[in-house]
């Protein structure tokens, strides 16, 4: 008896994992998406209404096809678990006609699924938009994606702090990590607050040391971990753990956490991504208190004062509707200088598109950050950062270098440290 | 000696009902006060509670969500407590030479993961989307259909059935009733306190039910209010106060229920532990 039930089992849990493998091919054809035309409406998933979702919003409006567009808001996690179950599942039923995806996350998807993605490669001009875009974006020499929003970081500062310890942003302006955790010390001891907020489990801070140095955690082909031997990257824990040692980074766990230290002001400076503008804003008593500087680069030969963090763009599914879809890309997105003029003045979204860099919306003095042309400013670091193809595992290496960081700051030596994630990363991911 | 260790039971019989209150009270200050308060970890209740409100009703589409939740949670409930309790019934009370090998097939399916059936569910859904579109993908049917009843709620309503006196039955049979007729009239109001469990808990999966629906369901006015939050929250500078508003009025149906079927809902549970 005992035999029978076992086989039961057995046989229940073939059928669960067939159900997930089998019928691939019944699947492409079934998703009857050759030759079609004529989609009357058109499909757009994105995440947050006051960024992307407006974006998208003032594209429609620019926009002059006889399609309809459809804009849903959805988180981006649910974005990314939503596409996943679909694609996997081989239909197209209710799958988008645009999506926004993360550039760290672009490559897996393009990967996964090589199919699903309608190229762009005919439809917009690659060389029209920063440089280190088209790498994420493009996958075995075809240009999927349309490169949007750019994550370039700048290193937000708080002026009034900084004058209080004696120094000026002009101080802060193009210099190493090094130099700037001195200055960390002396802020601290001059003011009592912490220079920046230090999330353990959110390694951002790593990616954008290690980018202006042109490195990334994978090698140029896109999947072999570059940890072991990687200098860049023992640089930079170097780096974090010497700011963790001079006790000048407030530990926070999440986002509200983040975002709190500093409408709170409780830190000094924020590096990060220029998406973070509207969160700074928020808290209005602070006007004319910030400036913007260059992020700060590692102490090495050929490092830049220039990176980046996050940043998005858009791809068009391999469903009905995708010539509608690419032109509605094509009009919008990939070739309206007043359009992204549009988007800098109102809603403050800065595009990777370069012909649309120039205009007056750029020269905007921002009162907030002091009269500085913040705009501008970040437009033209957007020209210099290094591009890295960012590969299939970022957020997988990440949560392996997230416990080897723990080890290191802990004392564990970094080269054995760095030996070990190389070796779990290796393991893993093949 | 005695007193001291009264003092002891209640000092931490108090703590632990702090640390499973406060995120509650927490949640219920935080609706009071700005975003930025909240993000500052604000203890104290805040006078934004009006405004908080009025932004979520003007910007957040939270009603069609609500009607969205409430009618999936009653038509999934209503069909699990009538499906499940059939079925236990049959198990516990009918005797077949198989059915201890069906229902541990049954028992089997409870240890595979929602995750691993969801892509082929999808499949399944997608499959019937041209011809039966409201049975297909992005309707409401698609959402109730897999989690109408579950492995989980036929056990439990076997293992209550325990309980059940059989004679009951027997008398039943013998007035003259039907098999139907023993079901409804005898065993249903019986097994009152059994059904109110259920359906607590019922309503509850299914209110809160995120990942199926996430998928499931495409247009945004066929939301349900946990998928409507987690767009709240997408934004690179959300609004904690509005976030927790929301949150406050998606909590409020399940504490209704819960609290209109306390008493069946504990008497159910201890006649399950009994059994």
């Amino acid at each position: 008896m005992k035999k029978f039930y076992l086989m039961f089992a057995l046989l229940i849990s073939l059928a669960v994992l067939a159900a997930c493998s089998s019928g691939d091919d019944e699947a492409n054809g079934a998703s009857g998406s050759e030759g079609s035309s004529g989609a009357d409406s058109i499909t757009a998933w994105a995440w947050d209404p006051a960024f992307n979702i407006a974006a998208l919003e003032k594209a429609k409006e620019a926009y002059d096809g006889d399609v309809e567009v459809k804009i849903i808001e959805n988180a981006q996690d649910d974005i990314i678990q939503k596409l996943n179950t679909g694609l996997s599942s081989g239909t197209t039923k209710g799958m988008p006609n645009i999506v926004l995806i993360e550039d760290y996350r672009a490559q897996s998807f393009l990967q996964a699924y090589p199919d699903a993605f309608y190229p762009l490669t005919d439809v917009i001009n690659s060389d029209d938009f920063a440089d280190y875009k088209i790498a994420t974006t493009s996958f075995d020499g075809e240009q999927y994606g349309l490169p949007f929003d750019s994550g370039v970081a700048g290193l937000y500062v708080r002026t009034d702090y900084l004058e209080e310890a004696g120094y000026t942003p002009e101080d802060l302006t193009n210099i190493t990590w090094d130099e700037y955790i001195e200055i960390g010390k002396a802020v601290k001891e001059a003011t009592g607050k912490n220079m920046l907020t230090l999330d353990p489990n959110d390694l951002g801070q790593i990616r954008m040391m290690i980018q202006t140095n042109g490195s990334w955690y994978v090698d140029e082909d896109g999947s072999t971990p570059n940890l072991e031997g990687n200098e860049s990257l023992a640089k930079a824990f170097e780096t974090y753990k010497k700011m963790m040692d001079a006790d000048i980074g407030k530990i926070v766990s999440d986002w509200s956490q983040f975002v709190g230290a500093f409408n709170s002001g409780d830190v000094a400076s924020v590096p990060t991504g220029n998406w973070i503008t509207p969160s700074i804003k928020q808290a209005e008593d602070q006007s004319g208190k910030w400036a913007v500087v260059p992020m700060p680069r590692l102490d090495m030969e050929g490092a830049v004062n220039a990176s980046n963090l996050g940043g998005s763009s858009w791809y068009v599914l391999n469903v009905d509707g995708k010539e509608e879809a690419a032109d509605f890309m094509l009009q919008t997105f990939g070739s309206n200088v007043d359009l992204y003029q549009t988007l800098v003045k109102d809603i403050g979204a800065l595009g990777t598109y370069s012909a649309a860099a120039e205009g007056d919306a750029y020269a905007v003095e921002d009162e907030f950050f002091g009269g500085q042309q913040l705009l501008a400013d970040l437009s033209t670091w957007t020209d210099e950062i290094p591009g890295v193809n960012y590969g299939l595992h970022t957020y997988a290496i990440e949560d392996i270098l997230v416990t080897g960081m723990q080890d290191y700051l802990n004392g564990t030596e970094l080269t054995k440290v760095l030996e070990n994630v190389q070796a779990q990363a290796e393991a893993q991911l093949k | 000696m005695k007193n001291l260790k009264r003092i002891f039971i209640y000092t931490f019989l108090s703590l632990a009902a702090l640390v499973s209150i406060f995120p509650f009270l927490w949640m219920l200050v935080s609706i009071t006060n700005k975003s930025v308060d909240v993000t500052q970890g604000r203890l104290l209740p805040g006078s934004h509670l009006v405004e908080n409100m009025k932004t979520l009703f003007e910007t957040v589409d939270i009603i069609p969500a609500l009607t969205n939740s409430a009618i999936i949670a009653v038509i999934t409930t209503l069909l699990t407590l009538l499906l499940a309790s059939l079925a236990g019934y049959g198990f516990e009370i009918h005797r077949s030479k198989g059915k201890d090998i069906v229902f541990n097939i049954l028992l089997l399916s409870m240890m595979i993961p929602f995750a691993a059936i969801m892509v082929p569910l999808y499949r399944m859904f997608g499959s019937i989307s041209d011809t039966a579109p409201l049975f297909g993908i992005d309707s409401l049917a698609a959402v109730i259909l897999p989690t109408a009843t579950t492995a989980f709620f036929i056990f439990f309503f076997r293992q209550n059935t325990k309980m059940f006196p059989k004679d009951l039955v027997e008398a039943g049979r013998i007035d003259g009733l039907s098999e139907i007729g023993v079901f409804f009239r005898i065993y249903m109001p019986t097994m009152k306190t059994t059904y109110a469990a259920a359906a607590i808990i019922s309503f509850m999966n299914s209110w809160n039910n995120y990942l199926w629906p996430l998928v499931i369901l495409q247009s945004p006015e066929k939301r349900t209010i946990p998928l409507l939050i987690s767009n709240l929250g997408s934004s690179y500078s959300p609004d904690y106060g509005v976030i927790m508003s929301a949150i406050v009025i998606a909590t409020l149906p399940t504490a209704l229920v819960f609290f209109l079927m306390q008493k069946h809902f504990v008497a159910g549970m201890m006649g399950s532990v009994k059994g």
